[in-house]
């Protein structure tokens, strides 16, 4: 009798309890979803926050100095530089940890290619590096995708005024700066072998294909490749750019007067002189001595130094002819930068440890380290960075050159665009019809 | 099909008469599971239901429902974040991750649907206890049926754990991921900081049309003939080549077979990436074959038969449609000949050597006997793995992607405006879809057709196959 008594009390409780649980869940969610688009719960180090908000009174002038004080636990931050970079950011990192003394510090340091950064990085935000290094084409999608952190203030040094321009530029989107600058070397230009090709041969490509042609060699591009390809459309004044959603683009390839261009590319390459070929490809033939001519980026500069050797040379791209008129060719100007990810639960020491790693002195013994092109500009005026060919030739090129800025939509159809122009058009296809179904492509809504 | 529905039909009368004739007890363990158990004095059996029931309940309201209330939209309150320049550090608001949304629902559902047949299950349970107790049969205490899991219920206990496994692994994430293909989750609506929501069947039409600027339609199409088209050459080729290399290696005339053999083998033994990679250099615009035909003259007979076209310096092997299906199949055929030899030698050992030798005796000829014995004995027995080979092949990654990536330019620009190639399966455009382009719910939608042709395909050749007596048949 007793447990009979005792189980429809439980039972009685149970189904009371389910009841007003289900009744009451409901309420609180619902009240829950109000209270939090209105009040802001602090995710990153509610402890830190609590202690500075404290501290501030007290101290408000130097945020540093509240951050070192607020800092109580172990700092664990993760880095993610490339692969080639590794030993020299070790060094780096243990430098930052020295010019902290008072903090402890646990800092991983993990390789990620700058150039596919954004591939591991948007996979999962949230699982990303505190820090990493990235090429500054992926900005727009990275911003996007809320993995940057803007640089809404600086700490060690001014990021906006000791870096280039250009460099700021290109870190900026929509007018906000969202990475630190660390070098400025990642565009294109013109390498070629001086025992061919004399200074004057190299402003124009019609000059340079006739003297190659003369000694039997050859100039590569990767025409089948848009980010090439540019150059060409863009020199001679057809836009490319991205809208303002980030995704889509907006292209007047096919615009009047664009068909002289696609005209031009087909002509170049019809002598067999110009030819358009992938870079390791280019590689390979400037080591076997067809190639005398390249346009390629600084990251080609040892191959071509070591078949060239005092031949060696660098220049900014050539012009070229199109209906008649020379255009200088453009390009696309390339930075690294260095980003925060907002994700990150340390951000205030994410944004020191980024500004320290691009700082001048930083990139100073990058360009020392591995020979890369310093994007600040005290760096960028020493001597032994003006007397490196490859980075004063970009250096010349900065004048024509564009900051990346272009949607994923762009890449496979002006690759094929390019893959057809530089094989000569075999299918006749009438030209205007060509660039207006890349331009198609190129412009196409993101779905 | 009837038996199923039987078998349902009778899943829920159980549970009916269950509800119906079970005493005070019974029906009460469907509101608090384990009464049934408390009355029958299997103490222990009972407190285990009643916390499973506790939990669960817990689970619904602390997990389940919060998450469940946000299905319908996937979220609401966008990602927001305010950085205080003087702190040093970001607050962020209350927002929600489409992404976990949907996959803790999932979950939630799942958890859900496993109770509701774990609460059906106790019922019948505790009913057959009633029915025990009332015909006065033995009722098992608590240790009596942890013995029983170690015996006769051994297959349970065994299962527990692969079950487990094959759900957690495999159902869930592939249910999500169906549910990603209605949804519009793509490079624009990327969580955390976007949210994504349903968009119902928009994915599977675009798939379909063919609008001017979305090419999405025309790009299937063509992709899904050269996956048909590869799937049937690759598995055909590497098959017969297998067999007939193995028949050869295997010939009383041939010398040395077993070092043939191995030398096969070696081949397996070094990774397919590194060949294929290798292979790709080799045929590359600049490569060595290439060199070498310019020099003995192939590649100008070649362009004055028009296979090359003349303004090219080398042989596309790999950078034209045409050369490039024709020598992925070559290659595909070189990659996989091995282990289609290894397979067909087993198989040829098997063989009946009195049939063949009455064969002979009768004065059939070698081909007759192989197309008469051999080939029929062949394909009876490998039938079913050449059924799986088909639905590899047309989901084989490796020999297209590898072959092909970073060389390949498609000149179609159709194709080229919906990313596709003209050597893209459908599993590489995939590829290509959500890790350049971030299109996960096209990607979505090609996975679940890809799923589709796969299990149409398997479902009716293995019901043709294996159907009936063919065993008898064929002796």
């Amino acid at each position: 009798m007793k447990k009979k008594v005792l189980a429809t009390l439980l039972a009685t409780a149970m189904v009371a309890g389910s009841l007003a649980g289900c009744g009451s869940s409901s309420d609180t969610t619902a009240t829950e979803d109000t209270a939090a688009t209105e009040e802001t719960t602090e995710e990153a180090a509610p402890a830190e926050e609590a202690e500075a908000s404290t501290e501030e009174s007290a101290d408000a002038a130097d945020p540093v100095a509240n951050l070192i004080a607020a800092t109580t636990d172990t700092v664990t931050l993760t880095v993610w530089a490339s692969e080639e970079d590794q030993d020299l950011t070790t060094q780096l990192l243990e430098e930052f940890k020295a010019a902290y003394p008072d903090v402890t510090f646990d800092i991983t340091l993990g390789a990620e290619s700058e150039s596919t950064a954004k591939d591991t990085i948007l996979t999962d935000v949230e699982a990303a590096a505190d820090v990493y290094a990235f090429a500054d084409d992926q900005i727009n999608e990275l911003v996007q995708a809320g993995a940057l952190q803007e640089v809404a203030a600086t700490y060690t040094y001014d990021v906006a005024t000791e870096n280039a321009a250009g460099s700021v530029e290109a870190a900026s989107v929509d007018g906000k700066l969202y990475a630190y600058p660390m070098t400025a070397d990642n565009g294109y230009f013109m390498f070629y072998d001086s025992s061919v090709f004399t200074e004057d041969d190299v402003q124009s490509l019609e000059k340079m294909i006739e003297v190659a042609e003369a000694a039997g060699k050859k100039i590569a591009m990767d025409i089948s490749n848009g980010w090439y390809l540019y150059a060409f459309f863009q020199g001679a004044g057809y836009g490319l750019s991205l809208n303002d959603d980030g995704v889509t683009n907006t292209c007047t390839w096919n615009a009047a007067g664009a068909t002289d261009v696609a005209q031009a590319i087909i002509d170049l390459t019809a002598s067999g002189v110009l030819v358009d070929m992938s870079d390791e490809d280019m590689a390979t033939q400037i080591a076997e001595g067809t190639v005398v001519a390249c346009v390629n980026g600084t990251w080609r500069a040892e191959t071509a130094e070591t078949a060239w050797g005092e031949n060696y040379a660098a220049t900014k791209l050539p012009t070229f002819n199109a209906g008649g008129t020379d255009y200088q060719m453009s390009s696309y100007s390339g930075y690294k930068l260095i980003g925060v990810n907002p994700h990150s639960a340390n951000i205030g020491w994410a944004m020191l440890l980024a500004e320290y790693l691009t700082n001048e002195a930083s990139q100073t013994v990058r360009f020392e380290a591995r020979g890369l092109g310093p994007a600040n500009t005290a760096a960028a005026a020493s001597e032994a960075v003006q007397a490196n060919p490859a980075i004063s030739a970009l250096a010349a090129q900065a004048a024509y050159a564009t900051p990346q800025r272009v949607g994923g939509n762009f890449w496979s159809p002006a690759e094929t665009l390019g893959q057809i122009l530089a094989s000569g058009n075999p299918d006749g296809t009438d030209l205007q019809t060509l660039l207006d179904t890349t331009v198609e492509g190129i412009t196409a809504p993101v779905e | 099909m009837k038996k199923a529905l039987n078998a349902i039909g009778n899943y829920f009368k159980n549970l009916g008469i269950a509800f119906a004739k079970g005493d005070v007890w019974v029906k009460l363990s469907s509101v608090v599971m384990g009464a049934g158990y408390f009355a029958r004095k299997q103490i222990v059996n009972g407190v285990i239901m009643l916390l499973v029931e506790i939990l669960f309940i817990v689970m619904c309201i602390g997990y389940a429902a919060p998450n469940l209330a946000k299905f319908g939209t996937l979220g609401t309150v966008q990602f927001e974040q305010v950085f205080d320049p003087l702190t040093m550090t970001s607050t962020v608001n209350d927002y929600d991750n489409s992404f976990l949304i949907l996959l803790n629902s999932m979950i939630s559902l799942f958890l859900i649907l496993v109770f509701i047949l774990f609460w059906i299950a106790n019922m019948k349970t505790v009913y057959r206890l009633q029915l025990k107790k009332e015909n006065g049969q033995h009722i098992n205490n608590f240790r009596e049926d942890v013995r029983s899991m170690f015996n006769e219920k051994f297959h349970i206990t065994l299962l527990t754990l692969p079950v487990i496994g094959v759900i957690l692994m495999n159902i869930l994430p592939i249910l999500v991921l169906v549910a990603v293909a209605f949804t519009n989750y793509d490079q624009q609506h990327m969580p955390p900081n976007s949210l994504f929501t349903w968009v119902g069947w928009t994915n599977f039409k675009n798939l379909f049309t063919n609008s001017v600027t979305v090419t999405f339609g025309y790009s299937f199409k063509k992709v899904l003939v050269w996956t048909l088209e590869w799937a049937v050459l690759a598995t055909f080729t590497t098959y017969i080549g297998g067999i007939l290399l193995a028949k050869f290696i295997n010939d009383k005339k041939t010398k040395l077979p077993k070092m043939w053999r191995t030398l096969f083998i070696i081949a397996i033994a070094v990774p397919q990436f590194v060949t294929l990679l290798l292979v790709r250099n080799f045929f590359a615009d600049n490569g060595i074959v290439n060199t070498f035909c310019t020099s003995i003259g192939l590649t100008d007979f070649l362009k004055s038969v028009g296979l090359v076209s003349s303004n090219l310096s080398y042989i596309p092997f790999l950078t034209s449609p045409g050369w490039a299906k024709v020598m992925i199949v070559i290659i595909n055929i070189w990659v996989g000949i091995p282990y289609q030899m290894l397979i067909a030698t087993g198989v040829l050992m098997n063989i009946p050597e009195d049939q063949i030798e009455s064969a002979r005796i009768d004065g059939a000829s070698p081909l007759q006997i192989f197309v008469k014995i051999t080939m029929p004995y062949m394909l009876f027995v490998t039938g079913p793995s050449l059924i799986t080979d088909f639905v590899k092949n047309i989901n084989n990654f490796n020999v297209i992607y590898l072959l092909t990536q970073d060389v390949y330019v498609t000149s179609d620009q159709l194709l080229a405006n919906s990313n596709a190639k003209e050597i893209d399966l459908l599993v590489t455009w995939l590829f290509r879809l959500t890790n350049e382009y971030y299109n996960y719910k096209m990607a979505s939608v090609i996975g679940i057709i890809v799923f589709i042709i796969c299990a149409a395909f398997t479902l009716i050749t293995f019901t043709r196959t294996i159907k009936g007596d063919k065993e008898e048949e064929f002796q």
